[in-house]
């Protein structure tokens, strides 16, 4: 049911056009190739190398990321941005494109820029520490120490001022303040060589700090120059750089030209690369090369003629998958049912023998998000949304699926919105079949009802698998016997005709007598009984199905709050409407995303634990064709 | 007559309070996880921040139970019914369930959360996973919101 049929297909071929057959195979994209067993057929390894190629990617993408600086931004844009479309022919010219010279000047291009910002770093630095010693009036190189006299700058803390100032009238040490700042004050100090360590002693009792010039500043001052001339010259220099930086910008911005080449080369070598290391997949010996993989059967014709036209040199044999082995699972579903196929696989791909739940599901799914949300104007926002997105923005791929997804669900929820719930908070009470917040129990009751007949058909789904899986016994009388038992128990508590009572005993003596596949007469009968009591989880699993009123309710109660809110504003002069616009608009879109989050979330739920758990097996193995990898264009 | 208002009152600030303070501690949770995650790869911002709102919605199960209340007493939109002693009771047991499902639920579901986020960090394709698992720990706020609903459209005043 519903899963693709694959083969295994074996390729041998003269050893010269092996990369040729690769390329083919690439482009096809229909084959998942295996690893080839080697030592069983007594063949070689292929070698793989492509450090080369690493080198050259990597350097690719960091230029690449260099380059997109310039790109256009903004979100709309990158909504709907396209990937650019590759044929063949630009593909195989791409590889003459001399990338180097490229890759050269913007990796120089970025290494002077790192340069340029690590040197006004600097500047920056010297000038921080210049800048309070801006007011001192002396050229610095005639700060040095004379044949009698220390002469030094330095900081110290405000509150030691006086004692300097004591010191200074007692003994042979004179300072002058160059300038004030909140705590320390920073000072010009000269005093007699004679006494150097006591005054050095003194000085750093008071906590004084020496300041020194730097090597580069010494270097930078002319011999008159004062702290503000240096501070003067440094600041051009930061000028200079930062203009020198302007003008690296431009020079980058200019090589954005060959943005889309670069990205068209990145991708050739990425597929490239794939390509390598599939060849390291086959075997091979001197002549020829061997190489097997997974395909869908129908494709299978298609591959032969498509390979036999490369090269008379080559054999293609396929065969259907052995008992032990284990193929990918391709899901195959009609158009409409497609979609759900997401939900599945996010659960896993079905085992071997087992089939693939998405269309039992599909319906059930489809009803629950619908049921969930209940609110006709959202279905129909969502749906219309998601239309135009598919329309302008030409999604691929899963997010093409997803959306394709999100239109149905919004679509069952325009229409279950009408039925049961209202239009952006506003009921049109003619459309409606029924009012859950008048009449919730009604509402329970259904999705109790929808609850009961998905875990039965999953029961009934579990019956069939087992019959196709040749379990005859305990497939008809135990999983029958719950199909038989469930309704009939229900019917009888309803109506207490004996008959359905009647009928409920011989469902539950399926149960008890082949529930459990032990041979031991008293195991098997107790192991019965035991599973007769799995009406409980049954229980459970039917009343777990109450969430879809909870949330349908949830919706419908939280766009009523934003409509009263409303109300409120509007009573509000001279503002109150644009207020209320905004109430209104924020607040749906609000309950909008929560309410379809909760929905989808709720109601895979259902289906994960509630109805797969009844049959569905998983942990295949997805499908996985070689073909091209792309990470910037699209190869067609 | 005043106390049973005052009680329904209070069971209506009781649902908001205690969903609030759930949700906000899972989001928080959730949050810091993912703030953390980002400081190392901040393109996945979107999965994120589905996985850190996740554990929001005890908060709004709780405010909606506290409309319902007032609906019901008739401070929203209609003219001020006078609850018994009893009626007052009755609505602030009604709102229990939600308050303190959500209270509870809303932390655990947070931690869960920000394992997701981690899972997330790990595998990016993986994200329906944790939201799953999240969505498995919210089912008894929704059970909760359930029951006081079905509570409170029952107790007519």
């Amino acid at each position: 049911m519903a899963i693709a049929e694959v083969q295994k297909v074996q390729i041998l071929a003269h050893a010269g056009v092996k990369m040729e057959i690769l390329s083919t195979l690439q482009e096809e994209g229909l084959v998942q190739i295996e690893r080839a067993n080697v030592e069983e057929l007594e063949l070689e390894s292929s070698s793989h190398e492509v450090s080369h190629l690493e080198h050259r990617l990597h350097r690719l993408s960091s230029a690449l990321v260099y380059l997109s600086r310039w790109e256009e931004k903004g979100f709309a844009k990158k909504l709907f941005a396209q990937k650019p479309q590759i044929d063949r022919q630009t593909r195989e010219e791409i590889l003459d494109f001399d990338s180097l010279p490229v890759l050269d000047k913007i990796e120089k291009l970025e290494a002077e820029k790192n340069e340029l910002l690590s040197e006004i770093k600097f500047f920056e630095k010297e000038e921080q520490f210049l800048n309070p010693l801006e007011g001192l009036e002396l050229p610095l190189r005639s700060l040095k120490p004379t044949d009698s006299t220390e002469i030094l700058l330095g900081s110290l803390p405000i509150s030691q001022e006086e004692a300097l100032k004591d010191l200074a009238e007692k003994e042979a040490i004179w300072f002058e303040v160059i300038n004030r700042g909140k705590r320390i004050i920073y000072l010009f100090l000269v005093y007699a060589k004679g006494e150097k360590d006591r005054f050095e002693q003194i000085l750093k009792d008071l906590n004084f700090v020496h300041l020194y010039f730097t090597e580069n500043m010494l270097n930078m001052a002319d011999e008159k120059d004062r702290v503000k001339d240096v501070m003067e010259k440094i600041q051009g220099e930061i000028q200079e750089k930062e203009r020198r930086l302007e003008k690296l910008e431009k020079e980058g911005q200019d090589l954005f030209i060959h943005r889309e080449k670069l990205m068209l080369l990145h991708d050739v070598l990425l597929s490239e690369r794939a390509k390598i290391f599939s060849s390291g997949l086959l075997g091979e010996t001197d002549r020829v090369f061997y190489m097997e993989g997974w395909i869908r059967s129908s494709d299978a014709e298609k591959l032969e003629s498509k390979l036999k036209s490369c090269t008379d040199a080559i054999e293609v044999y396929s065969r259907d998958p052995l008992p032990e082995e284990e193929p990918p699972v391709i899901l195959k579903n009609p158009r409409p049912g497609k979609p759900f196929e997401l939900v599945t696989k996010l659960y896993g791909l079905p085992q071997r023998g087992s089939f693939d739940p998405t269309l039992p599901m599909a319906p059930f799914f489809f009803l629950f998000v619908g049921l969930c949300v209940s609110e006709a104007g959202y279905g129909l926002l969502a749906a219309l949304l998601s239309l135009l997105l598919i329309k302008f923005a030409k999604p691929k791929g899963g997010l093409l699926q997803f959306l394709k997804l999100f239109t149905l669900l919004g679509i069952s929820t325009a229409f279950l919105g009408a039925l049961i719930g209202g239009w952006f908070g506003f009921p049109i009470r003619s459309l409606m079949v029924l009012d859950p917040l008048q009449d919730p129990l009604s509402f329970l009751i259904l999705a109790l009802v929808l609850g009961f007949v998905q875990v039965w058909f999953g029961t009934l789904l579990n019956m069939i698998n087992g019959i196709k899986n040749k379990l005859y016994l305990e497939s008809i009388f135990a999983q029958g016997g719950w199909l038989l038992l469930l309704p009939a128990l229900v019917i009888y508590l309803q109506t207490k005709q004996s008959i359905w009572g009647i009928l409920s005993l011989a469902g539950a003596a399926g149960i008890v007598f082949f529930g459990s596949p032990s041979r031991n007469p008293f195991a098997r009968f107790f192991g019965g009984l035991y599973s007769l009591y799995g009406i409980s989880r049954y229980l459970a699993d039917v009343l777990s199905y109450s969430r879809l009123l909870a949330l349908g309710l949830a919706t419908s109660v939280i766009a009523m709050v934003v409509n009263t809110l409303c109300q409120t504003a509007l009573g509000i002069p001279w503002v109150g409407w644009l207020l209320a616009a905004l109430i209104f608009i924020g607040g749906h879109l609000f309950n909008l995303g929560i309410s379809f989050l909760g929905g989808f979330v709720h109601s895979m739920r259902l289906q994960f634990v509630e109805f797969f758990s009844k049959f569905f097996k998983s942990g295949g193995k997805p499908f996985s064709p070689f073909e091209f990898e792309s990470k910037f264009v699209e190869f067609i | 007559m005043e106390l049973g208002f005052t009680l329904a009152v209070f069971g209506g600030a009781l649902a908001v309070v205690l969903g609030g303070i759930g949700s906000a501690i899972g989001v928080g949770l959730a949050g810091q996880a993912s703030s953390g995650v980002m400081s190392e790869d901040p393109e996945k911002f979107g999965s994120y921040l589905l996985l850190v709102a996740l554990p929001g919605t005890q908060g709004i199960y709780g405010f909606l139970s506290a409309f319902l209340v007032m609906l019901n007493l008739g401070l929203v939109g209609g003219p001020l019914k006078s609850p018994t002693l009893y009626q007052g009771w009755q609505l602030l047991i009604a709102c229990l369930p939600v308050a303190v499902a959500g209270l509870v639920s809303g932390i655990h579901q947070g931690k869960v959360c920000a394992s997701g986020v981690y899972m997330v960090a790990k595998q990016p394709k993986d994200l329906m996973k944790p939201v799953i698992m999240a969505a498995l720990v919210e089912t008894y706020a929704v059970l909760g919101l359930l029951i006081t609903i079905l509570l409170l459209n029952g107790i007519n005043l």
